[in-house]
């Protein structure tokens, strides 16, 4: 592992001070102009060249007709130029002693035939002047906190705690709005192309000494440098969780061995123990990587896989304690002194055993208040899985029933909103158990959207809540596993 | 480095006849010399010499037909089990010579390893993983149930026993209908050898334990191994 940050090549790369851009013109319908669009877009306040052959001025910054005429030598090279091009410009910019760069330019190795050359004289220029570069064939970086974007997507949506490596740019740029609408963001995302420098291990390892990044996730088509990637995430994964989604391709045919055990090594069972061994968690999809990352970056970083239920409804209750069986977390029976605690505020139509199951609230506060602490208090568990129905017309009925006047609802509802959301943040913040919350409702319910907005994870539905408990559960033991490898290594070599 | 040394000779020995891979007596070999429990067994050339095996071993045995060509016996009429007499020894290896029409290295003559559990070890390269080690269901259902876990060598016993906590069907390593526990210790330390197999030597390029047979007082035992070569690595 690196001493510090600064040390990855990365560095400069994520958090540039300066920038010059090869490709932006006037020209609106370009690739390089719409990537200069994005990074002005997003306030990016360091310096921007762009480099151009003719125009005086690009979108009203002054342009240089080549690198060596720049006053200085900037941190970062971003190139989005024809193919053919890209060398000489790489070649030119280490002339000029620029250290680091972004390659957007595809038609490399991937295209295959003449690409695989030029990617070969690309690493060469790049290794003369010794130069890191990432790509080619990629779009790049999104910093947020840096208001660096260099994707020629927009940026929507704040800054995060999920660092991503990926080696589909889409998952990087595609999903900006989608984290934001629950309160999700990437600390940095990667866009890693074809790796012909930089790979998707540095990226690990850069994310992986992030101040900001609490979890780390891995969009991965195939490891190249696989020894070297366990090894990094061995590393890193005592300190943060990686979670991986994979596209293991075809099974049939992948291999043919003469033995039993070549015929079986399929890449996606391969991939299955590797990822197992390295201690990173795996996901179905692309949306459960999410989920996973939402659990492990939000929850406590040691769990058990005792979880409790609370519900005022039987079936989402059923299904809840269903969701949970099946991937294997545990359903405790409540201790003595919970079902004490508890029976005074449970109505005789309710259940007080687990799933605690109100039908309806004697004192609608006792929900959102002194059931869960009750419930975050029981020893146990160690997580409480909470179901919300909150819909803010039954609120309004509710209000109006109890005789308060119509020009005063809104203003009771909000004030009810903020004492149930405000309740639930405090015990979350006051008990060191792990609060999930999952519902049938949008996040765009009052009261979800206040919670989902302040870090609480609230998932569509108790399965992908139950599979995100579970996740944890599973870094704790892969974690735990890999701290007693290393310990009992470390108590070997003394 | 001494049993490295072994392997090698006996490796070279293989590839030096143009062996695309070890026979079964001298895959069993190449285990012993590495400490991974084999079944006990002779090479015999006749009738009567695979008699004189048999009673040193006791009974029952089973007799199967011996070369580096053979790599899938049974669906070749290579095995014959559980065999009680010297009269089962003599018509079974009749059988045999008779049912192969290939040149054998010999007759194999080896302990009847009883038991129902049957797993499968191996050794596969990666081209980005180097050497991976494969633990699975083992014996003829192998393929049917599909049940394997894979680790990168080199590992060490956490990972090893982790390994075999991943197996869907695992419940068959522990108490099963008044068959004892596998002895894990063993198990895992032959998949940790098997991993440092690939890692020592490079001309190896795949490796089968299949079955391993787990006996009912929970024992551990290669009752067949296949060492595939590579002719390139020398």
């Amino acid at each position: 592992m690196m001493d510090s940050i600064e040390a990855s090549p990365l560095y400069p790369i994520a958090n540039p001070k300066s920038i010059a851009l090869f490709g932006a013109s006037n020209n609106a319908s370009s690739m390089g102009t719409s990537l200069l669009d994005s990074i002005l877009d997003l306030g990016y306040e360091g310096e921007i060249y762009p480099i151009h052959l003719k125009e005086n001025q690009v979108q009203n910054l002054k342009a240089y007709r080549t690198v060596l005429d720049l006053p200085k030598a900037p941190d970062l090279a971003l190139i989005v130029l024809p193919t053919r091009l890209v060398s000489e410009t790489m070649d030119a910019c280490g002339r000029k002693g620029i250290k680091h760069a972004i390659v957007i330019s595809g038609g490399f190795k991937e295209v295959g035939g003449n690409g695989i050359k030029l990617e070969k004289d690309l690493v060469a220029v790049a290794k003369k002047y010794g130069m890191r570069f990432l790509g080619p064939n990629c779009i790049g970086v999104a910093n947020p906190r840096q208001k660096l974007n260099t994707t020629f997507m927009t940026f929507e949506g704040g800054p995060g705690f999920i660092g991503m490596a990926s080696q589909s740019g889409s998952f990087v740029t595609q999903m900006f709005t989608y984290l934001s609408d629950y309160g999700l963001g990437f600390s940095t995302a990667f866009s890693v192309g074809n790796e012909a420098n930089i790979d998707i291990v540095d990226c690990m390892e850069y994310l992986g000494a992030c101040p900001e990044t609490k979890v780390i996730a891995l969009y991965i088509e195939g490891i190249r440098k696989g020894r070297a990637f366990v090894e990094m995430a061995r590393s890193i994964v005592p300190k943060k969780p990686i979670v991986a989604f994979y596209i293991g391709g075809s099974e049939a045919g992948s291999r043919a061995g003469l033995s039993h055990t070549g015929a079986l090594a399929g890449p996606d069972r391969l991939y299955e123990g590797i990822f197992r061994q390295s201690g990173i968690i795996r996901a179905r999809s692309i949306m459960e990587m999410f989920d996973y990352c939402w659990s492990l970056g939000s929850l406590p970083k040691s769990m058990g896989r005792r979880v409790l239920i609370q519900t005022h409804s039987g079936g989402p209750g059923a299904e809840a304690a269903d969701a949970c069986g099946r991937v294997g977390l545990e359903l405790p029976p409540l201790s003595p002194e919970t079902i004490k605690r508890i029976r005074p505020l449970v109505p005789q139509t309710g259940s007080i055993s687990n799933p605690v199951d109100f039908t309806f609230a004697k004192n609608v506060t006792d929900y959102f208040s002194e059931v869960p602490k009750a419930l975050l208090e029981e020893k146990n568990a160690d997580c409480l899985l909470f179901y919300f129905f909150t819909p803010s017309r039954r609120l309004t009925r509710m209000l109006r029933q109890a005789g308060v006047s119509p020009d005063r609802i809104a203003e009771h509802t909000a004030k009810l909103v903020n004492f149930q959301s405000e309740e639930i943040l405090r015990l979350i913040k006051t008990h060191d158990k792990s609060f999930v919350g999952y519902t049938f409702q949008g996040v765009t319910d009052p009261l979800l959207k206040r919670l989902v907005e302040r870090g609480v994870p609230i998932f569509t539905g108790p399965e992908r809540a139950a599979r995100a408990i579970e996740a944890t559960y599973r870094y704790t033991c892969l974690r735990d596993k890999i701290l007693a490898s290393a310990s009992q290594k470390e108590a070997a070599s003394r | 480095m001494k049993k490295k040394t072994h392997a090698d000779d006996l490796i070279s020995f293989g590839l030096n006849k143009g062996q695309r891979a070890l026979s079964e007596y001298e895959s069993k070999q190449l285990l012993r010399l590495y400490d991974i429990p084999v079944t006990r067994e002779e090479l015999s050339h006749s009738a009567d010499e695979a008699v004189s095996i048999a009673e040193d071993l006791g009974f029952p045995v089973v007799l199967k037909a011996c070369s580096p060509e053979l790599m899938h016996k049974s669906d070749r009429g290579g095995i014959e089990l559980n065999l009680r007499s010297e009269g089962d020894v003599r018509e079974a290896y009749g059988r045999i010579i008779q049912g192969i029409d290939l040149e054998l290295d010999g007759v194999l003559v080896q302990e009847m390893v009883l038991g129902q559990r049957e797993l499968v070890l191996g050794l596969n390269r990666d081209s980005q993983f180097g050497p991976c080690v494969m633990l699975g269901i083992g014996g003829i259902m192998t393929e049917v149930f599909q049940d394997t876990v894979f680790r990168m060598a080199p590992f060490d016993m956490i990972e090893a026993k982790d390994m075999t906590e991943e197996l869907r069907f695992k419940a068959i390593l522990g108490a099963f209908r008044g068959q004892k526990p596998v002895d894990m210790d063993v198990l895992c330390r032959t998949l940790i050898t098997v991993g440092q197999i690939g890692l020592e030597l490079e001309a190896v390029s795949e490796l089968d334990i299949n079955p391993m047979i787990i006996t009912p007082e929970g024992r551990a035992v290669a009752a067949d191994a296949l060492v595939v070569l590579r002719r390139d690595a020398t």
